[in-house]
């Protein structure tokens, strides 16, 4: 694999964020290839989380650049990353729990019935259901009924709904913040295949997490932010438990 | 049949079932202690008194669905039909035509209640000020304006033809009654069916998740407040046309009975549940108690008391609902 020689699928150049005197990002830059897999990891308060909202939309950089394709891009919007191929999904859940699993996977996306009463609206739901059901299978998820509320299914159904819906609907890249958190064993190795299947459809994928195994196990590169900077970033086969655990925590200095 | 059933249950709710079988037993208890309930003149009277509760109560369960909540519907109920009465009043004494004073009373009627509800919306999508406050400072404000534009008198002097209008012709219904029963009706089709409904159902159950999907949510809630104010203002109209004048005190404690309508129909006040049937059906039951608590000659103040123990049962039920799902 020649990954560093290809045009990166997502860039992030020189980023800082400084909010008031705080200066949350300093200078941070990282890459994401097609069909990669990169583990973004830090303490908290490292910058992990201020990162993910500038690469998802949420924040605008205080200076730096954004690259999608080589393009250089201003998200003014979540919607204008979402849009152009960008899928966040948020720590905090991004489902809506009173409403159903298709309602939730076509949120923001909803298919109109044809003729008049779709130009005020009308929701195409049988369309809808099912296309969510085609959707979430061929992600590979076990899908539970597509007009049940979200509000009834178990933790890790829910976040497997949630990780569903955006790589089903992720053109580019997709960022996961701590896909596996809160799940049992089994659930997170469902995760974790889901993930793979992203990769395997050439989707760049950002992992975000504290649970290090699954850093270990599911990523190509590792990105490694302390207090704002990026402290480490080198393929996966460099680290083992013990020296991400030290660069994260700054007992091992890397640079 | 199985299949069938499930879908029954989907498409009219545990909820509604009991509303409605709660209607049935008050109507069958008060034709029982005085058969003159059971009248088309009756009927007719709780479906007058229904028709405007309803109006503000469809849209506060808009309102109450995105999880927020709005006091000012009462009083703009108030102030949109005076300023519309004081406006068809000057009208008619400049000789201009029935017809034409009519509809340009709607257009300012309804313009007071789209400007309280940019208010509302202005004070609580761009100040941030929470709902429950701003819409608190335009219900005082609406208030006390309906008293100083009629020094707290009835606004008469009107087009004659403006009571005519409000004879029932359809069953008990009148030709404002069929009006607003189109009208939330079509309402209830955009919150069950169409995208704006949806949209509101999603921010009231996570505004985050709905944020992130890519939804406008300052600007859906904008909408949602300027339709709960323009509902108002059609109240505050019919309330013109059945009377024959715009009373300050129109629409007075309206908000309160909207939201009772509103809890009683099973929405949540904290978000994301809520449906049209309930809602109407609320508002329903609370003039039919209303209307037959005068009928079996029970003091009018137990009225009170019965409609906060309608709340309540509502309110337990809901509760143990919840209990029950998790």
């Amino acid at each position: 694999m020649t990954l560093g020689s290809e045009v990166p699928l997502y860039e992030v150049r020189n980023a800082s964020k400084h909010y008031g005197s705080v200066v949350a990002l300093d200078d941070v830059s990282m890459k994401i290839h097609a069909g990669e897999v990169v583990g973004l990891v830090g303490d908290n308060g490292a910058g992990k989380s201020t990162l993910v909202k500038i690469l998802s939309g949420a924040h605008q950089p205080t200076s730096g650049q954004v690259f999608l394709d080589g393009i250089e891009r201003h998200w003014k919007s979540p919607q204008d990353a979402l849009e152009a191929g960008v899928e966040t999904l948020y720590q905090e859940s991004g489902l809506a729990p009173h409403l159903s699993v298709s309602s939730n996977v076509f949120l923001g996306r909803e298919e109109y019935v044809k003729g008049p009463l779709g130009k005020f609206g009308f929701l195409a739901q049988k369309k809808m259901d099912r296309i969510a059901h085609e959707n979430l299978e061929k992600v590979g998820i076990a899908v539970p009924q597509s007009n049940r509320s979200i509000s009834q299914l178990s933790g890790g159904q829910r976040q497997a709904v949630a990780i569903g819906r955006a790589v089903s609907w992720a053109k580019h890249v997709i960022i996961l913040d701590e896909p596996t958190n809160h799940l049992g064993a089994r659930q997170a190795k469902e995760v974790l295949q889901i993930i793979k299947n992203a990769k395997a459809q050439g989707l760049g994928v950002i992992f975000i997490s504290h649970t290090l195994p699954h850093v270990l196990e599911i990523t190509d590169r590792i990105v490694c932010l302390r207090l704002g900077k990026v402290v480490a970033d080198a393929p996966t086969s460099t680290f083992d438990a013990e020296k991400l655990l030290g660069t994260i925590t700054g007992l091992i200095d890397s640079k | 049949m199985n299949k069938v059933a499930s879908r029954v249950k989907s498409a009219f709710g545990n909820q509604q079932v009991l509303l409605l079988t709660v209607l049935v037993v008050m109507v069958a208890f008060f034709t029982s202690r005085n058969s003159v309930f059971f009248s088309n003149a009756v009927f007719g009277n709780i479906l007058s008194d229904w028709s405007p509760i309803v109006l503000i109560a469809i849209g506060e369960t808009f309102v109450i669905i995105s999880g927020g909540i709005d006091l000012s519907v009462g009083s703009t109920v108030g102030v949109s039909g005076v300023v519309g009465a004081i406006t068809m009043e000057g009208m008619t004494n400049h000789h201009q035509g029935q017809n034409l004073t009519l509809v340009v009373g709607l257009l300012v009627t309804l313009g007071v209640g789209l400007l309280v509800g940019i208010i509302n919306a202005l004070m609580i999508t761009k100040a941030k000020v929470v709902p429950f406050i701003a819409t608190l400072v335009t219900m005082g404000a609406g208030a006390g304006l309906s008293i100083v534009f009629t020094g707290g008198d009835p606004i008469g002097g009107g087009p004659a033809k403006a009571i005519s209008l409000s004879v029932p012709d359809f069953g008990p219904l009148s030709r404002p009654g069929l009006v607003v029963v189109i009208i939330i009706a079509a309402l209830g089709i955009v919150l069950h069916k169409a995208r704006f409904g949806r949209y509101t159902f999603a921010i009231g159950s996570n505004s985050f998740a709905a944020r992130a999907a890519g939804i406008n949510v300052n600007r859906h809630l904008a909408k949602v407040y300027i339709l709960s104010s323009l509902l108002a203002s059609c109240a505050g109209y019919y309330f013109y046309l059945r009377l024959g004048s715009g009373a300050p005190t129109s629409g007075q404690g309206g908000e309160l009975q909207a939201i009772a309508a509103v809890v009683i129909g099973g929405a949540a006040l904290s978000g994301g549940v809520g449906n049209f049937f309930g809602t109407a059906l609320g508002a329903l039951i609370l003039t039919t108690v209303t209307s037959g608590l005068i009928i079996i000659n029970v003091a009018a103040n137990w009225d009170q008391v019965a409609v906060a123990l309608l709340i309540a049962a509502a309110v337990l039920l809901q509760q143990y609902r919840n209990r029950v799902r998790k």
